[in-house]
């Protein structure tokens, strides 16, 4: 061997040496830097975790009555871990189980699939570890079939599982809202700090979202050490679940069904098309929701055990009106007349109006090129503020919106400079909450409009290139042409100086019209409650308090002031008496709808509104509360599409007081006064009715007989025996190898449980039936040899 | 996985073989016999990488044979017989001389592509490779493992001898085009064979083992770096018409691709390094690796066994078998180093090239650096065929110690 060799062998040498180095560093990196990570995931790896769902908390009304509770459905679930084991991976199984509950076999084999980015719904998207389900609600027969012969179902199990029930149907569904399985994304970002479990459960609209921490519970995690094939070597550990805690709303069940029936009523009166209405009562010295209703409404219960895609569509199609939106707090509009108190408030604090000078109430006010009318183009002469309530002047409210504005300096087009503009009707707006949140405890709420002149510019800014290419091609998709051409104009003129703030809107903003306001019914709500009160804005809330499952208070959740109006006590007082006068001075807006009131012991205050809509049928309005007096209630009415506040709002709102009064009826709340103690939930899950306060003297027949008495709710599920529900299920394999001999079907020791009431047949006692040699098939694991 | 028979390619004069057993007897005794030139260091670090190799095969095993009602020793005990049988082989490989062996090797290599063949019609195919020859009482035989041996041996012959012979002793010339292409002659056969079971892993194994040889040699560098450039031509095209089956590519390029917790390939490593990773510092401990006793890692006492050591033993045990290994290629190159002709620098360099690609390419695939390719790791990884072709690989080298320039009793 020669030199350049040797030199060639060193190289070589290096070269090796060099790749063993990488190795170590390699080795270095994953198992001491990197450690961690890995062994997380080892941890992962080896541990399987099986979830019993917590019982979700119900939701009661103010009364305690069940707005939502748990109900326990007989599902049939298939165990894929089990299955897949089998020779045929279940095919016989799954062939006979569709024979048993009816279902055909394609559609089991369909729903037992993993989901993937291919695989659509119907698929499983949860743990393999987790039971399938494929049959909700079956009989006690079906359920039975599959216990008792684990042999010809190995890997399917029965049991019970808690669901959500809506004792009252569509009732107030867009407040409740309703659950759907977590997300990757909710599980990747909140797992960990929530306790999401895959598949858990969670709420994703109205009160069930909003409150869903309370509302959750903590699940029951059983973790098993398996090993690569699945098998269940150990417990790790166990937790048991814990129920979640009970929601009391401010929300009474009487005074919801009276809303919800009146609009109904009216909506069906007015026939035709997807039509849409709303209302909504508050407590004016709380904010606190006593009712809310929109139409269409839908029953939450198509979302248990996952909404079919059908339901969706059909619940978001406008052409059904978009049942899924409630039209109470998502969605706005222009407000009309009843927004004249808070135009009212402007010409007294603001603009220096007395409560006895009188301002000419002509036909028609000109700006400019536009004429505006009164409502009904006449002529009341010179009348107070008061009297331009109680008969709905327009002209006198927006004289007031146009002095403003031209005391800012009209168009200020000019040269300038100008003084900083006052804009009273829009501050005044924003002070009463409008084109805001008014921060109710639900999701999505929408905030509504109001633009000032800033806002006017900001907004041209980032539309007139829209405006100015619509100037140019003009709406072709637009079918009218004489519509077309009128969309065209305004574009055009919004190109060239929409920047400008409009005399025309500003002056309509006065009476609730026009592009600068846009209000939604709990908005407008929230505002007369702070009238009514004295000056306080509050946030509305629907929750009142949550109660453990013992029955312990564990929050409640007090009144929020957002802010106290700009206006004094006394010029809120003549307006409270004007609104008075609406509904019982002659020539009042409203006179007629309560001409058969009992005013004398139940006044109320209201205002009419009648909104004109571009391209629709007027949206009827009436916003009101009562008494006129003491105001304990607000309650807002509206109407899309039908005609004047008098004709359709009104009369909702009357038979909203007539239910909360119990006038002619049972009152829903009696005394006149939402119920003040909470209602008592005792440890087994029945529930006392709240008392009322101080006896109420209605004028009104029927009295105050409280309807609500202890409630029977033998159907809603004791609290401590939630872990007994949903039992936990880990199925052995079919075909492990070694001393397996344990039965394969997992039957639930739900089912054995004495405490679980379920309204199910007593022949459901099944160890006793079951033959004596079958092990007990609970026993989730098989254990080392 | 079951028993390995012996090789049958390798043999000597059974003559010869009994008289240098007692010529080494007789010297045994002696301050230079050669029982003491033997390289113990090598020998006792082979011996303890093969150790440490059946408690790490035994550990990945023991829980599945005892769950399927076997003896969970079994495979413990047939890798120390195995190393055993290896040790005699190796014992064969060192006292044989090296004429014999130059005199024998067409015809060990002539064997090794017999087995090759034989394979092709004979065999059964065990993961996705037709490499196996299953023999009676459950025993199989895998002849691309001494096919290696037997192409070192012959390589070494070619690059080795010719240019030492031309000019009456002296060593002065490096390998002619002649000799480079007749290697390359002499590799093509067994390669295109392997390529037909398909074995890509051991393909590369003999590449790579005759590119150093080769380069080593002193062989023309442009055919060296033709060849290297060769290499990166073909593989590209491979890679890009797809001329590989499904699984193969898979299994190289999830080493390359991100999605490695998939299934599949991806599963394997993955699970690998969760187990490596799991290990820290000081190892769970023999037999209480979570990821080994629960057998995540599929294919843990052949391909993944170091995921066991990783687990079980911690760095400092992972890190000591590289060190080990590290020692043992370290103490071949020195016999090369020290070799006295070119033969015996070439047969130490081409099994260090051998033992150094599959330990990489091994150890690397477990740690996520490299393609799941299927190699053993030598020594440690359970497998008849393997133990007996490494151990007759270190054999070579303990023969070409004892006749190394530096010992007077060279033979």
């Amino acid at each position: 061997m020669n030199d350049r060799m040797r030199i060639r062998v060193t190289l070589l040498r290096v070269v090796v040496l060099s790749l063993l180095v990488t190795l170590g560093a390699r080795l270095w990196v994953l198992q001491i830097l990197d450690g961690d990570h890995y062994r997380q995931v080892a941890e992962t790896n080896r541990v399987r975790e099986v979830v019993t769902p917590a019982t979700r908390g119900m939701i009661l009304d103010d009364h305690g009555q069940p707005l939502v509770r748990n109900r326990t459905s007989l599902v049939i679930s298939v165990n894929r871990s089990a299955t897949d084991r089998q020779t045929d991976h279940g095919k016989a199984v799954l062939t006979r189980l569709a024979g048993v509950i009816g279902t055909p076999a394609d559609d089991l084999l369909k729903r037992i699939r993993f989901c993937t980015a291919q695989v659509k719904p119907p698929c499983w998207n949860g743990s393999p570890y987790q039971p399938v389900p494929v049959a909700k609600d079956v009989s006690a027969q079906q359920a039975l079939a599959v216990i008792e012969h684990p042999d010809r179902f190995p890997g399917v199990s029965a049991d019970l599982q808690a669901v959500r029930e809506y004792p009252h149907g569509a009732l107030a569904a867009h407040e409740l809202g309703y659950l759907a399985p977590v997300t990757q994304d909710q599980l990747d970002k909140q797992g960990d700090e929530k306790g999401y479990h895959l598949n858990s459960l969670i709420g994703v609209a109205g009160l069930e979202s909003t409150y869903d921490d309370e509302l959750r519970g903590a699940d029951g995690v059983q973790r098993l050490e398996v090993d690569r094939f699945g098998r269940v070597a150990g417990t790790a550990s166990t937790t048991a679940p814990a129920s979640g805690d009970h929601l009391v709303l401010n929300l009474d069940l009487g005074v919801q069904q009276a809303a919800e029936q009146a609009l109904q009523d009216t909506i069906n009166s007015l026939g035709g098309g997807a039509r849409t209405g709303s209302a909504v009562v508050l407590n004016a010295r709380t904010g606190g929701v006593v009712a809310m209703a929109s139409l269409p409404s839908y029953d939450p219960s198509v979302f248990v055990g996952g909404v079919s895609d059908a339901d969706y569509r059909a619940l978001s199609d406008p052409a059904n009106g978009i049942p899924l939106l409630s039209r109470v707090y998502q969605g706005s509009g222009a407000a009309g007349s009843t927004f004249k108190p808070v135009s009212t408030a402007v010409a007294m604090a603001n603009l220096g109006a007395g409560g006895d000078q009188r301002f000419p109430c002509s036909q028609t006010l000109q700006i400019g090129d536009q004429v505006f009318h009164n409502f009904d183009g006449e002529s009341a002469g010179p009348i107070t503020l008061h009297q331009a309530l109680v008969i709905s002047c327009d002209v006198i409210f927006d004289q007031f919106a146009y002095d403003s504005w031209l005391g800012d300096g009209g168009l200020r087009n000019g040269r300038g400079p100008y003084a900083p503009p006052k804009e009273y009707f829009v501050r005044m707006a924003e002070a009463l909450g409008f084109g805001r949140s008014t921060g109710i405890d639900l999701p999505g709420e929408a905030k509504g409009s109001v633009v000032d002149r800033a806002d006017a510019k900001a907004i041209w800014e980032e539309l007139k290139d829209s405006y100015c290419r619509r100037a140019k091609n003009g709406y072709p998709e637009e079918k009218d042409p004489a519509k077309a051409e009128r969309f065209r104009k305004y574009a055009a003129e919004a190109c060239v100086d929409g920047y400008l703030y409009n005399a025309g809107a500003a002056t309509q903003f006065a009476i609730g019209q026009g592009q600068y306001l846009s209000v939604s019914p709990l908005q407008l709500a929230n505002a007369y409650a702070a009238i009514a009160n004295g000056g306080t804005l509050y946030r509305p809330t629907l929750a009142k308090a949550a109660i453990s499952p013992e029955g312990k208070v564990v929050q409640t959740f007090q009144p929020t002031k957002v802010a106290a109006l700009p206006v004094s006590p006394q010029i809120l007082a003549y307006i409270r008496d004007s609104l008075r006068g609406v509904t019982s001075e002659p020539g009042g807006t409203a006179t007629g709808v309560f001409a058969d009131w009992p005013s004398a012991t139940i006044p109320i205050a209201g205002k009419t509104g009648t909104a004109e809509v571009e391209g629709k049928g007027d949206t009827s309005w009436f916003a009101s509360f009562a008494p006129a007096n003491d105001p304990q209630y607000v309650v807002v009415v509206s109407i899309p599409d039908s005609g004047t506040g008098a004709e359709y709002a009104a009369p909702v709102a009357k038979r909203i007081y007539q239910a909360i009064y119990g006038v002619g009826q049972p009152a829903a709340q009696p005394g006149g006064r939402p119920p003040a103690a909470l209602p008592k939930i005792n440890r087994d899950g029945t529930i006392a009715a709240a008392t009322t306060s101080a006896p109420f003297q209605s004028a009104g027949p029927g009295g105050t007989s409280s309807a609500v008495t202890a409630l029977p709710t033998a159907r809603s599920t004791p609290p401590n025996s939630a872990g007994a529900l949903v039992p936990a299920l880990v199925t052995a394999p079919t075909k492990a190898a070694g001393t397996e001999t344990t039965s394969t079907s997992p039957a639930p020791p739900a089912l054995t449980s004495r405490s679980a009431p379920v309204s199910t047949p007593t022949s459901l006692s099944v160890p006793s039936r079951a033959p004596p040699a079958s092990p007990p098939p609970s026993a989730p694991s098989r254990s080392p040899p | 996985m079951n028993q390995e028979a012996g090789p049958t390619a390798l043999r000597s004069s059974p003559v010869a073989v009994r008289g240098r057993i007692g010529q080494l007897r007789d010297r045994a005794s002696g301050r230079h016999s050669p029982v003491r030139r033997l390289d113990w260091t090598l020998q006792l670090c082979v011996i303890a990488l093969s150790g440490i190799g059946a408690l790490l095969v035994w550990s990945a095993t023991r829980q599945r044979l005892d769950e399927a009602h076997g003896d969970p020793q079994t495979f413990l005990k047939r890798h120390l017989l195995n190393l055993v049988i290896g040790l005699l082989l190796g014992a064969v490989a060192t006292v044989v001389d090296y004429r014999v062996i130059r005199a024998y090797a067409p015809f060990v290599y002539l064997g090794s592509l017999v087995g090759l063949v034989a394979v092709l019609v004979l065999g059964s195919t065990i993961n996705g490779a037709h490499s196996w020859i299953v023999l009676p009482a459950g025993f199989q035989l895998q002849p691309s493992e001494f096919a290696k041996v037997a192409l070192v041996v012959g390589a070494a012959m070619i690059l080795g001898e010719k240019h030492e012979d031309r000019h009456t002793g002296i060593q002065h010339s490096a390998p002619g085009h002649a000799d480079v292409l007749l290697v390359l002659g002499l590799t093509i056969v067994p390669i295109g064979l392997i390529m037909l079971q398909p074995d890509f892993g051991t393909v590369m194994v003999l590449v790579f083992t005759v590119l150093g040889m080769l380069a080593v040699s002193g062989a023309p560098r442009r055919w060296v770096l033709g060849l290297v450039l060769c290499g990166v031509l073909f593989g590209t095209a491979i890679l890009q018409f797809h001329l590989l089956a499904p699984y193969q590519e898979a299994r190289l390029t999830s080493f390359v691709s991100e999605n490695k917790a998939a299934s599949g390939t991806g599963y394997n490593v993955n699970q690998a390094m969760i187990a490596i990773a799991n290990g820290g510092i000081f190892g769970r401990g023999l037999l209480h690796g979570q990821q080994t006793q629960g057998q995540f890692v599929p294919e843990q006492q052949t391909d993944f066994v170091f995921s066991v050591a990783g687990e079980e033993l911690g760095y400092l045990g992972a890190a000591g078998i590289v060190v080990l290994l590290g020692v043992v290629l370290w103490r071949a190159l020195s016999i090369g180093f020290g070799s006295q002709d070119s033969f015996g620098a070439l047969i130490a360099t081409g099994v260090v090239c051998w033992f150094t690609f599959q330990s990489f390419v091994n150890i690397g695939m477990c740690l996520g650096i490299m393609p799941v390719t299927g190699l053993p790791l030598p020594f440690l990884s359970y497998g008849g065929s393997s133990m007996f072709a490494n151990m007759t690989a270190v054999g070579l080298l303990q023969n070409v110690r004892l006749r190394s320039r530096s010992d007077p009793y060279a033979l």
